[in-house]
């Protein structure tokens, strides 16, 4: 497959990645993995007069805690995440990283990429959606900061400026006694777009048993990856126990909006309902470690 | 469309070209470079036939841009080889009977370096995770998930004696 013609540049800092993008706004393409871009580029569904790429940009790359939560630069790969230890709760985000395309992908494809892509499967989008995580979006002389849930749109689309560059995924702090776990639903294990996905966050109480918070996010199952709200709202105060779990995997999947395009909806819905009651318990088991 | 002029490390050789900027890495190694070992499958970054690589680490060669490697490290199936000697992997691929039509093999051979690079004690899962990114519609993977395991075998013992 032959690519279409583009000029190339490869700028050495976020300052001059950002000039770049604020001459060339929509003409220009982002290039991070490039898993996604450039079979874009070869379809000709994207026609950029730039292509800009982000690999020197070192600004972009990296995790590091603090206090307040974890930085995560948005070209860190999916393989680095898988590798990650970052907690127990965070482990959705490492388990969903080590599911995404193959291993030859996901030494390039990136977290940033991801999310920007914003395609309704997207394997990392439901962990960081659970993480209540946001992404920092910089363009030249503004900086400015989206919760994840207000960052996405609709198919392929999310809330970005032509102008602006992902820099950042920040995940808040989660309190001690919190787990986290994801489920991902294909027809084989490696290459697989995700037919249904869920990750699940939970925090435990002191005693180990009631639960004090809770998201779930579900990801194919919408135009977007989406919070199930109401199904992590009943299980807020009440013990953490296999009925409940239950209960609130039944509420997931009524919330859940898929378009029957690759399955049935009926079938959907009942494996949203499956994988959120697996992760709710592997996600209990890990609050306990 | 201005050419790129790139530097990288080839197979441990600094190495020059003047590229345009949509030729992908497998382009140039088979086209500009006449390296055809790496073969070109699917394109989509699916079938893994054009596996590298990069700085040490398996990548679809298909889904990097060339002027991407500027500054940076290729390793093909050509350089496994010294000179006449073929690499460990190579000759226990030939030996178990690991390749038949060949076009998944430079792919195969090097995701499984990459993978004994990392974890010199894989188990069979290990091995099947690191080559589910390399298709083969030849073999069924027993014979390659055998030649890898083989080689693996070998270093044990070796170091044993050692």
């Amino acid at each position: 497959m032959i690519l279409p013609r583009f000029d190339y540049e490869a700028p050495d800092d976020l300052k001059a990645a950002c000039k770049i993008m604020a001459v060339y706004g929509s003409r220009a393409c982002l290039l991070a993995g490039g898993t996604d871009l450039l079979i874009a580029l070869k379809k000709e569904s994207l026609a950029p007069v730039k292509v800009v790429a982000l690999d020197r940009v070192d600004e972009l790359k990296g995790i590091g805690t603090a206090s307040e939560g974890i930085y995560i630069g948005a070209r860190t790969t999916a393989a680095e995440l898988a590798d990650a230890w970052l907690g127990s709760a965070e482990q959705a985000l490492a388990e969903a990283a080590s599911l995404v395309g193959s291993p030859l992908v996901r030494n390039l494809a990136t977290i940033g990429g991801n999310l920007a892509t914003a395609m309704p499967a997207a394997d990392l989008a439901p962990p960081l959606l659970a993480l209540n995580a946001s992404v920092v979006l910089e363009r030249v002389g503004a900086q400015r900061e989206v919760a994840l849930e207000e960052f996405f749109v609709g198919p392929g689309e999310q809330v970005m400026s032509s102008e602006e560059v992902m820099t950042l995924i920040f995940i808040p702090q989660l309190p001690e006694g919190s787990g986290g776990a994801f489920e991902k639903l294909g027809v084989r294990k490696a290459l697989e777009r995700s037919i249904v996905s869920v990750a699940v966050v939970i925090s435990l109480d002191d005693d180990g048993r009631t639960i004090n918070a809770a998201h779930i996010a579900l990801g194919a199952v919408a135009p977007t990856p989406m919070l199930a709200r109401e199904a992590a709202a009943s299980l807020v105060g009440r013990r953490a126990v296999a009925k409940n779990f239950a209960a609130a995997a039944k509420i997931a999947a009524g919330e859940a909006r898929p378009r029957g395009k690759r399955t049935s909806t009926v079938y959907s819905r009942l494996m949203v309902e499956t994988l959120t009651r697996r992760a709710l318990d592997r996600a209990f088991q890990a609050a306990n470690i | 469309m201005k050419k790129c002029h790139i530097s990288f490390q080839l197979n441990g050789i600094i190495t020059e070209v003047l590229v345009n900027p949509n030729q992908t890495l497998v382009g140039m190694l088979r086209d500009d470079l006449g390296l055809t070992g790496t073969k070109y499958g699917c394109g989509e970054g699916d079938c893994g036939a054009c596996a590298v690589l990069l700085d040490d680490e398996p990548v679809n060669s298909c889904l990097v841009l060339a002027p991407q490697v500027d500054g940076r490290r290729v390793t093909t199936i050509e350089g496994l080889a010294d000179g006449e000697k073929l690499h460990p992997l190579q000759e226990s691929f030939v030996e178990k009977g690991a390749i038949q039509c060949g076009f998944c093999t430079p792919g195969m051979i090097l995701s499984a370096k990459a993978l004994l690079e990392r974890e010199p004690h894989p188990n069979e899962l290990d091995i099947r995770t690191a080559i589910s990114g390399n298709l083969c519609r030849c073999t069924g993977y027993q014979k390659i998930v055998e030649a890898i395991a083989a080689v693996a075998e070998k270093a044990d013992n070796c170091g044993e004696e050692n």
